[in-house]
């Protein structure tokens, strides 16, 4: 099947049940983006389908072809970060890492729809994206801080 | 305080680009060509014996490259320090998820259906899944053979309680003789899952006699030792190779299917992956214990406690084996930092047909001090009498023993209290159904055995190495502040090298808080020998003796009297063009000489037709010694203290019939953004603490009062005493019913 | 966890090359929407079949218009663009937001309205809005179609009316008078990202100081969705003072049958019941202080 992933067109060999997860994992070698819970709750495996976050974890790849998918891999570079992965670096935004491409996906689709969220309306959002380490203050402020960032305010 | 540059400032962690962009590498991540998938078939039984295991329908699937049972692996038992447990079941299955057979396939799904096609023939025996049954006198024995396993120590007579410590200090009966009320209570609390995201996972391929590991584990060394043992191969022909750990919280020292991937490998000829879903790890991974405290106290109607004698009872489930010291500690954590003169603290291990129990952040901490603290509360309201006074009139102080017979230097405990009560709130008037509660912890942070290497390099290159793994509480980066520190250079510049097992001889890893104490001296001592070693080059290039040298603050060295001119090290580096290496070592031994206090308040409202419970604010107060990252300490504030609310009010590793039932994130609920309350910490920071840099623990104090200040919350609000963990509202509703 | 690899992914483009692949295959297919049940179930083998027919390539099933007084909601139209859509906001806010207490955004995404009736939850929240609403579904079938009310359609715990051949067209929501007052209440004691312990949902419309219109049901209550009737009918006609609300919220009791659960055992949801009840009919009945 064809998957267009972070603009780019890839060729997996995958059959009916395969999941998106599984897929851009172990047949794209995109290991960013990470699979815990398995059941679509933790948000580990959050990735952009068409901009929407989606649990790549009970989305069958087959449903995602013919949209743009987007993973970690796509959101920024060592050489050009994105101001997100920039504040969760800056503000504790992740202490182990294993949930953290979850989150900025999650919270990359939340800053297109609401480029100012309030910290209710990110508690909100971010609510399906678990975190074992950090207690989520300093995620919502990593995710505040990237919005007032993108302002101009930092 | 001594001024620092970096040291105590909010460096950004040296995993952050890593870790955003999705680059770090964990387990799950690592490919190798020709890799399988493996899986393990778990019993359906608590308590069996196999009668008979019928593999040859998935032998015959096609894809299958290896399926092995107990039979095929009999040999050295596994366990940490108790090595009670076959890597797969021999003969018999001891609780319902025992690992009974493997399955190496070329593919997930694969190895899936031959683990559906495997037969076994149980027989069942009788089980027993409580402390108490477990305990009782006509219970079967599960470890018959217990007293023959290495590690273990031989019982008079056959029990279920493997194991079982007395500790007297005082005339427990005179002090119960001299009080004018006793007052005892029962506690229980329930198993909890780590609940790290990332899986149990292993990858394994055996080169040329030599085995290489890539295993999400927070005790590498161990690791390596342990399986070493079990296969009976030397530890020096594995290798357990660096990596990322996705969350760790004491869980991820227990190597679980670990052996199972050698076998798997070994026998298939090909590197093998095993990733636990989550079915597997709530159904066979290694929790928090659940316990039983019985608390029985004398007090005299003054205030004063006279005696207090615990009884801690452990479910330890079918085997010790993931126990790093065999047994559950903390129950000196049930005496507390109280003056109480006789007490006696008894502490049981019980062997049940169910789950065996494994470390959790500060194991028994939590469970001790949910039972202690609010048993305190219960005291002060017999005697009328406000908890925070009570607690206030008979905290020890500096020079005191605190009730388990411990002293520490430099107590804080009274005035960690009060910073907390005030910040809290705690004297202000609340509304209706609004009530306050406080607890008090406290524990000094671990020893263990660390080293570290310092690399400096003409090129100005400077690599730290370590032999300690990033389970994500940031030790990596504390370890680099200090070298930056030392050798004055923007920690930017400093890269951080995780090494493979086999860099030195051993290492203790990561665990009870010992994380900063040894990362912190180990990295002061490193700098050290790293300035030495510069001394050394630069006494060399002038043709003078060392000590005539002396390496500044500012990263200068300078001639005693000015022969030499003064030149920082990166130019000598370049001038002469050598490498600087130091390297050090540290053995530390045993608990800090000074223990750090948290006392956290819990302010909630309950709602008294539903029993519902809402935490609308919570404070907690540390008394710290010197904050190596304020970033990362806050985070270990946070993160522990949403841990504790999980513990305290949703998580339950629900067992029925011996069978793990919350199998899934949608059954066993952890808190999420939407459940944490505002918070406020107040630090007391202070010259006190232990090493170089005057520091304290942190990762398990902020966690271990949580359960008990709700709980102490609730009772203040309504009057309803919940003494079962965790406080779901349902016990709530019921407790008020009960009390009409 | 990967399922079965042997799976084929059909996507028709039109609903009579659906029928026929369903009819090829029959019990060795099964419909896909978005997914977020069925896949969790493929996944644990608790389903498993051969072919999955996937309607997202089917035009016609995604969408939200007004029709003679009724929303018409396409039945692959996703959760969160029910809860987001101006439409429903202006005609159904009530409607926005019990879709808006579905899980979390990231499953709304992906969950669909039909397949969410079609998968029969009883603890989903989206029937108790639909049912106090007199939403039905049309049902579309090789032998033609027909519309069934939401409060028919749930027969036990994952089992709906529907014949092995049907599908679900869309959802039709009449909009209710605009002096009806709307509550949904759910309650989630342990965690945000729960299912709910028991949730109510009730439409009233009061007129001259009489209860004119009563609509109760219940979601995490039973095998199915819970319509009280008992309830409906000890207030409809009565003048709503706290008195009869609280003996009307009683009756509840007797009409839920709860699971036992990790949300709680049955009493005490039966006892949350009647609690939660009372309190929405406070909210619809009693003037707003």
């Amino acid at each position: 099947m064809q998957l267009n992933v972070n603009g780019r067109t890839l060729e997996a060999e995958a059959t009916g049940l395969a999941t998106l997860v599984d897929v851009l994992r172990y047949e794209l070698d995109l290991t960013g983006t990470k699979e815990a819970c398995g059941v679509g709750v933790c948000g580990a495996c959050t990735v952009l389908l068409d901009g929407r976050m989606v649990a790549s974890c009970i989305t069958l790849a087959a449903q995602a072809q013919g949209a743009q998918i987007q993973t970690i891999e796509g959101l920024g570079d060592r050489e050009l970060l994105d101001p997100l992965q920039e504040s969760f670096i800056t503000d504790g935004g992740f202490q182990c890492g294993i949930c953290t491409p979850g989150q900025l996906m999650a919270a990359k689709a939340l800053l297109e729809h609401n480029p100012q969220p309030t910290e209710d309306e990110i508690k909100h959002w971010m609510m399906g994206n678990l975190c074992r380490c950090t207690g989520y203050y300093q995620i919502i402020e990593s995710v505040a801080n990237a919005a007032n960032a993108a302002r101009g305010d930092r | 305080m001594t001024a620092y540059q970096t040291v105590g400032t909010a460096t950004a962690r040296v995993d952050g680009v890593d870790k955003t962009t999705g680059r770090a590498e964990y387990a799950a991540d690592h490919a190798l060509p020709g890799i399988i998938w493996g899986k393990v078939l778990h019993s359906s039984r608590p308590h069996a014996r196999i009668v008979r295991i019928d593999t040859t329908e998935a032998t015959a699937l096609p894809g299958v490259r290896a399926v092995i049972t107990g039979d095929d692996i009999r040999g050295n038992l596994y366990g940490r320090a108790i090595k009670d447990m076959p890597v797969l079941a021999v003969d018999v299955v001891r609780y319902v998820g025992e690992r009974i057979a493997a399955v190496a396939a070329d593919d997930e799904a694969t190895a899936q259906r031959a683990l559906d096609l495997i037969e076994v023939e149980y027989e069942d025996l009788p089980a027993v899944f409580d402390i108490e049954e477990a305990l009782g006198a006509d219970a079967p024995i599960i470890h018959p053979a217990y007293g023959t396993y290495p590690g273990s120590k031989p019982l008079d007579a056959p029990s279920n309680g493997y194991h079982r410590t007395v500790q007297n200090r005082g005339d427990l009966d005179a002090g119960f003789a001299e009080a004018d009320e006793i007052i005892e209570h029962i506690y229980t609390t329930q198993r909890q899952h780590q609940a790290y995201l990332e899986p149990h996972t292993t990858v394994v391929a055996i080169e040329g006699g030599h085995t290489n590991v890539w295993t999400n584990s927070k005790v590498p060394y161990a690791t390596r030792d342990g399986l070493a043992f079990t296969i009976g191969i030397p530890a020096d022909t594995i290798t357990v190779h660096a990596l990322y750990i996705g969350g760790d919280f004491g869980g991820k020292g227990t190597p679980l299917n670990m052996p199972i991937c050698y076998y798997l490998a070994r026998e298939s000829g090909r590197p093998v992956r095993m990733v636990s879903d989550y079915i597997e790890e709530f159904l066979a991974g290694n929790p928090r214990h659940a316990t039983l405290i019985k608390l029985r106290t004398g007090v005299k109607r003054d205030g004063t406690m006279t005696a207090h004698h615990v009884q801690f009872f452990v479910n330890c489930g079918a085997y010790a084996g993931y126990k790093p010291a065999g047994v559950i500690g903390g129950a000196n954590h049930a005496a507390g930092p109280y003056r109480i003169p006789n007490t006696r603290v008894e502490a049981t291990q019980v062997y049940t047909n169910t789950v065996p129990g494994g470390h959790m952040r500060t194991p028994g901490g939590p469970q001790t001090v949910f039972a202690l603290e609010s048993h305190i509360d219960e005291i002060a309201r017999a005697l009328g009498r406000d908890p925070y006074d009570f607690r206030m009139q008979n905290l020890a102080e500096d020079g005191e023993q605190n009730a388990a017979g411990e002293t520490f230097a430099r107590v804080r405990a009274k005035e960690t209290l009060q910073a907390g009560a005030e910040a809290a709130g705690y004297a202000q008037p609340k509304g209706l159904h609004i009530g306050r509660g406080m607890a008090l912890g406290d524990h000094a942070a671990g020893g263990g055995h660390g080293s570290a290497t310092v690399t400096l390099t003409p090129d100005g290159g400077i690599t730290v190495g370590t032999p300690i793994f990033e389970q994500g509480t940031g030790t990596h980066t504390t370890l680099l502040q200090i070298v930056a520190e030392e050798l004055a250079v923007d920690p930017e510049r400093v890269h951080l090298d995780s090494w493979d097992t086999g860099a030195v001889d051993t290492d203790s890893g990561i665990g009870g808080s010992r994380g900063t104490r040894v990362a912190s001296t180990v990295g002061h001592e490193v700098a050290q020998e790293t300035r030495r070693a510069l001394l050394r080059i630069a006494a060399e290039a002038a043709n003078r003796h060392v000590d005539e040298f002396t390496f500044g603050n500012d990263g200068v060295i300078r001639h005693n009297s000015n022969i030499v001119a003064p030149r920082s090290w990166g130019d000598l580096l370049v001038a002469t063009g050598q490498t600087a290496v130091g390297h050090a070592e540290a053995d530390i031994e045993g608990r800090a000489s000074a223990t750090g206090f948290a006392a956290q308040f819990a302010e909630v409202s309950v709602d008294p037709e539903t029993g519902e419970v809402k935490l609308l604010q919570f404070t907690s107060a540390h008394d710290v010694g010197m904050v190596l990252n304020p970033v990362g300490h806050q985070g270990q504030v946070n993160g522990g203290i949403v841990q504790g609310i999980g513990f305290a009010m949703m998580e339950e590793l629900r067992v029925e019939d011996g069978r793990v039932t919350t199998l899934s994130f949608g059954d066993y609920k952890i808190p999420s953004a939407g459940d944490i309350p505002p918070l406020k910490t107040v630090l007391l920071p202070s010259d006190d603490g232990v090493g170089p840099y005057v520091v304290k623990g942190i990762g398990e104090n902020s966690n271990t009062p949580v359960a008990a200040a709700i709980a102490n919350a609730v009772a203040d609000a309504i009057g309803a005493r919940v003494r079962n963990l965790p406080i779901t509202s349902e016990r709530v509703y019921r407790t008020l019913k009960s009390q009409g | 966890m990967s399922p079965e690899t042997t799976v084929t992914f059909h996507t028709p483009s039109t609903l009579d090359e659906a029928f026929a692949l369903l009819k090829e295959h029959g019990d060795d297919a099964r419909v896909i929407a978005g997914g977020t049940a069925l896949v969790v179930m493929m996944k644990q083998s608790l389903v498993v079949v051969d072919h999955l027919v996937s309607l997202a390539s089917i035009p016609g099933l995604v969408g939200i218009d007004v029709r003679e007084g009724a929303v018409h909601i396409g039945a692959l139209t996703r959760h969160r663009d029910v809860e987001t859509s101006p439409i429903v906001r202006e005609h159904l806010p009530f409607l926005s937001d019990v879709y808006g207490r579905v899980a979390t955004v990231r499953i709304r995404n992906s969950a669909t309205v039909g397949g969410g009736l079609a998968h029969a939850d009883p603890s989903q929240d989206p029937p108790a809005a639909l049912m106090v609403l007199d939403a039905r579904v049309r049902l579309v079938s090789p032998r033609g179609e027909r519309e069934v009310a939401v409060a028919e359609m749930f027969r036990d715990y994952y089992e709906t009316v529907l014949r092995s051949d049907e599908l679900i067209a869309e959802v039709i929501v009449p909009i209710p008078s605009a002096t009806a007052r709307t509550a949904y209440l759910k309650f989630l004691p342990r965690n945000e990202d729960d299912y709910a312990t028991v949730a109510v949902a009730a439409l009233a419309e009061v007129a001259n100081g009489t209860v004119q219109k009563l609509r109760v049901t219940l979601i995490a209550a039973g095998p199915t969705p819970v319509r009280a009737e008992a309830v409906e009918a000890a207030l409809e006609g009565q003048s709503p003072t706290a008195e009869a609300i609280r003996a009307a919220a009683d009756l509840v009791a007797d009409a839920v049958d709860p699971m036992d659960d990790f949300r709680g055992a049955p009493d005490y949801k039966r006892d949350m019941a009647v609690v939660f009840t009372r309190r929405a009919l406070e909210r619809v009945l009693l003037a707003q202080g």
